[in-house]
């Protein structure tokens, strides 16, 4: 069985109706910026609710309200505590 | 007689911004466009109210509705136009007061941008909209409770039922008076050393607080030339470490999101606390809840593509044939009103400049309008009730690939109707070179106006009934491969054009999924009203213009009819003809001939004119009406040698080339009103003719090795 490192616990890697809480979002530029000021910051719990028919994007629900993000930025987001 | 004050119309996208715009003006407004793009701020006075009356000496307020934004850190245009409105960058002045509507059933977002605006330390209003949907979703917040917690007016409101209006208007009117106008700005914590260290850098002599913020914010977003930052400001922000910046812009949004908790947990447990709780569990939001259920079925793995093509087949369908009617009827009346002005003036040159001319004109520009109406009135539907967020997370893994996201989808699948109001909806696209892309992607998808092309050529020389295959015929194969091809052609274009000519990203996706709502009609037709009459204005008059330049290439010099020698017609001496005729050597090697070149020349008025300008080639009348005899003579024609004139080849070559090519002046006037330059509409026309040609030469040079001539 492989390791599960949960430092490398990624947004993009939740299962359906999973919940976690945002640890932080890496990386630098205008999608982490807009990330952060979407929301994702440390402490906020974000769920993943959907994803679409073609496998991307994913809809996520984080304070109140629903945003769709594909896989890619989706990786960008560190979480940790994931439950059901 | 003092000046009027200016207030800007802020908020998070979805809340009701633009009804409530509308309500406090009376849709009476100027539509303002920024020089070089097309993002749009529209700007109205207050209208005076039973209730309220401006005073002798001051004017109503004037009001500015701004793009919606989430943030003050723009990534795309829309939210730079509200950024430099807002905050006063780049050669404007800022504004007197903001109105900021809040949606109020999500506060923990919307309270962000609220922050960002009070860091700018103008006088404030808020507009707590919705309050109505907040009371249905268990989350109601009472506007005093709120204007306690933020310190600034708060009126509660419903855009949609006019509620509130009154109430916020007297707000707005003494809107220079609201306290405290000073900057509200949030100080670096225990902790937050690098925010601190970087905030020192920026913030010198000149520089106020709140610009040295959003200038961080824009240099850690790596869009410091969407703000227009000053040559010193942009020194100093290229002389920020890397590593300091990223941890400092961290710690300012999470201030600032602290600060919104704050705020929410001030508010009355039972008010508050389901926007509170929205924080802590991930799996509340209340205003979500009757949409999750409808969600269930239009974002359903297998219901969800299903529901969204049928949709877009309603769409589609409606632009194709509903609006035909209606085009019939436009077509109709022009004609009536030529043959009444030809009956009055009696034959003539002036009467045929009128009728042939300018009413032509006129019928080409006005017989567009039921298509633009219609699309606009359907994207209007589905962007205010919600459904456009969702068919572009349908749809956004398809068009990722080409480079572009899924609000492109929608503008292209129009373009299978016509391309002037397609290339008229890219307007939601937030990157002016995406928006360019999808424009210069448009034109190639197959059209209406190319099937009265499609139809005759394959009604002249190929059996259009004859069986292939099943049920399949040769007529219903031809049409099906053209419309392959150029939907595979616009496709690989984009993605090339998106890689070479117009290089950046693919757009990021970050796209909220709001709470459906019933659109308010008003809001939807006036935004009809608006794009159709930006159509009559901008690029009516040029296709007016050309239409006529047109008439008088096809009809002058003029000729005695008994000058002409048997079988001419009096276009072949028209200076299109002439220039028909020495376009031949050029037409040949695809199969053409000067007939066919002043065929190419009339049809650029629009492809379905070719038909038309080929009958009067071959001295047929009324061949657009029914172009059954048209099909016959150029069936038989025969070249001086006795041979067809025109193979199946050549007919194939011709379909390619209409497949490809620009044949209309009109999507060539739109896109020149949409990117506002001559630039664009230039590099469509000439790249899309030489492609055209060289995929015409190939099909006919290809196949004629190949002995299918």
């Amino acid at each position: 069985m492989a390791f599960q490192d949960d430092s490398a616990m990624t947004l993009d890697r939740l299962d359906l109706g999973q919940r976690a809480e945002v640890r932080a979002v890496t990386g630098h530029g205008s999608m982490s910026v807009r990330l952060l000021e979407m929301g994702f910051v440390p402490g906020v719990q974000v769920a993943l609710i959907k994803r679409a028919p073609l496998g991307d994007p994913l809809e996520l629900r984080l304070r109140g309200y629903h945003v769709s993000l594909r896989r890619a930025e989706a990786k960008r987001v560190q979480i940790s505590g994931v439950t059901k | 007689m003092s000046r009027a004050l200016r207030i800007a119309v802020a908020g998070n996208p979805n809340v009701g911004k633009t009804s409530l715009f509308n309500l406090l003006t009376g849709s009476r407004y100027k539509v303002g466009n920024y020089p070089g793009i097309t993002v749009e701020t529209r700007e109205g006075s207050i209208r005076p109210t039973k209730a309220w009356q401006p005073r002798a000496d001051t004017p109503a307020p004037t009001l500015v509705d701004l793009p919606g934004t989430y943030s003050l850190t723009p990534i795309s245009e829309d939210e730079a136009i509200a950024f430099r409105a807002l905050t006063g960058a780049v050669d404007q002045v800022a504004p007197d007061a903001v109105l900021l509507v809040l949606d109020a059933s999500n506060l923990a977002r919307n309270l962000y941008l609220a922050l960002q605006v009070f860091e700018l330390g103008l006088p404030c209003v808020v507009a707590l909209n919705m309050v109505d949907l907040a009371a249905d979703a268990g989350v109601a917040v009472e506007a005093k409770q709120l204007e306690a917690a933020l310190g600034v007016p708060v009126v509660a409101t419903v855009a949609r039922g006019g509620v509130g209006l009154d109430a916020l208007i007297k707000q707005l009117a003494q809107a220079d008076q609201v306290e405290p106008a000073k900057p509200r700005l949030l100080e670096p914590a225990a902790g937050h050393d690098a925010l601190r260290s970087c905030l020192a850098s920026l913030e010198v002599e000149g520089v106020s607080p709140a610009r040295a913020r959003w200038l961080l914010a824009a240099t850690a977003a790596e869009n410091l030339d969407l703000c227009g930052a000053s040559v010193d400001e942009r020194e100093r922000a290229a002389s920020l470490d890397p590593r300091e910046l990223e941890q400092a812009i961290r710690s300012l949004v999470e201030l600032r999101y602290a600060e919104v908790d704050r705020l929410l947990a001030q508010l009355p447990s039972d008010a508050g606390v389901g926007q509170h709780n929205a924080k802590r569990d991930g799996a509340l939001a209340p205003a979500m809840a009757r949409s999750a259920k409808i969600d269930a079925v239009l974002t359903h793995r297998v219901l969800g593509p299903l529901s969204f093509l049928l949709v877009m087949a309603l769409i589609f369908q409606s632009i194709f044939s509903w609006a035909d009617p209606l085009m019939g009827v436009i077509e109709a009346g022009i004609a009536a009103l030529s043959d009444v002005i030809a009956g009055a003036l009696g034959p003539g040159m002036f009467t045929d400049l009128l009728t042939e001319g300018v009413l032509a004109g006129v019928g080409n520009v006005v017989v567009f309008v039921p298509q633009i109406a219609l699309l606009f009135l359907f994207i209007g539907l589905l962007e205010d009730s919600g459904y456009m967020a969702r068919a572009a997370f349908i749809v956004d893994r398809l068009m990722a690939r080409v480079g572009l996201n899924g609000k492109a989808f929608v503008p292209l699948l129009s373009g299978y109707a016509c391309a002037i109001p397609a290339i008229m909806s890219t307007r939601t696209i937030a990157s002016f070179k995406d928006r360019v892309v999808t424009i210069l992607m448009i034109p190639f998808m197959s059209c209406s106006a190319r099937l009265p092309i499609y139809t005759l050529v394959i009604g002249s020389l190929f059996v259009a009934n004859a069986p292939v295959f099943g049920p399949f015929t040769q007529g219903g194969l031809i049409l099906l491969s053209m419309y392959l091809l150029s939907t595979v052609s616009a496709l690989g274009l984009g993605a090339i054009y998106k890689r070479t000519l117009l290089p950046g990203p693919t757009p990021p996706l970050v796209l909220e999924l709001p709470p459906y709502r019933l659109p308010r009609i008003r809001d939807t037709l006036r935004q009809v009203w608006d794009r159709t009459a930006d159509f009559l204005r901008d690029a009516g008059t040029i296709i007016l213009a050309v239409t006529i330049v047109l008439w008088g290439l096809l009809s002058f010099p003029r000729v005695d009819p008994a000058e002409l020698g048997p079988g001419e017609t009096a276009i072949e001496r028209s200076v299109a003809g002439r220039v028909g005729k020495a376009m031949e050597p050029a037409l040949e090697p695809i199969g053409q001939d000067w007939r066919i070149g002043i065929g190419l020349i009339g049809s650029f008025a629009a492809r379905e004119v070719l038909v038309s300008t080929l009958g009067l080639v071959y001295g047929i009348e009324n061949a657009d009406e029914d172009d059954a005899p048209l099909r016959e003579v150029i069936r038989d024609a025969k070249d001086e040698a006795g041979a067809p004139r025109y193979t199946r080849l050549s007919g194939i070559a011709l379909l390619v080339f209409f497949v490809y090519a620009c044949q209309c002046m009109s999507t060539l006037a739109v896109v020149r009103r949409e990117t506002r330059s001559w630039k664009w509409p230039a590099f469509m026309l000439v790249s899309m003719t030489v492609i055209a040609y060289l995929a015409a030469l190939l099909v006919f040079q290809v196949g004629g090795a190949l002995g299918l001539g």
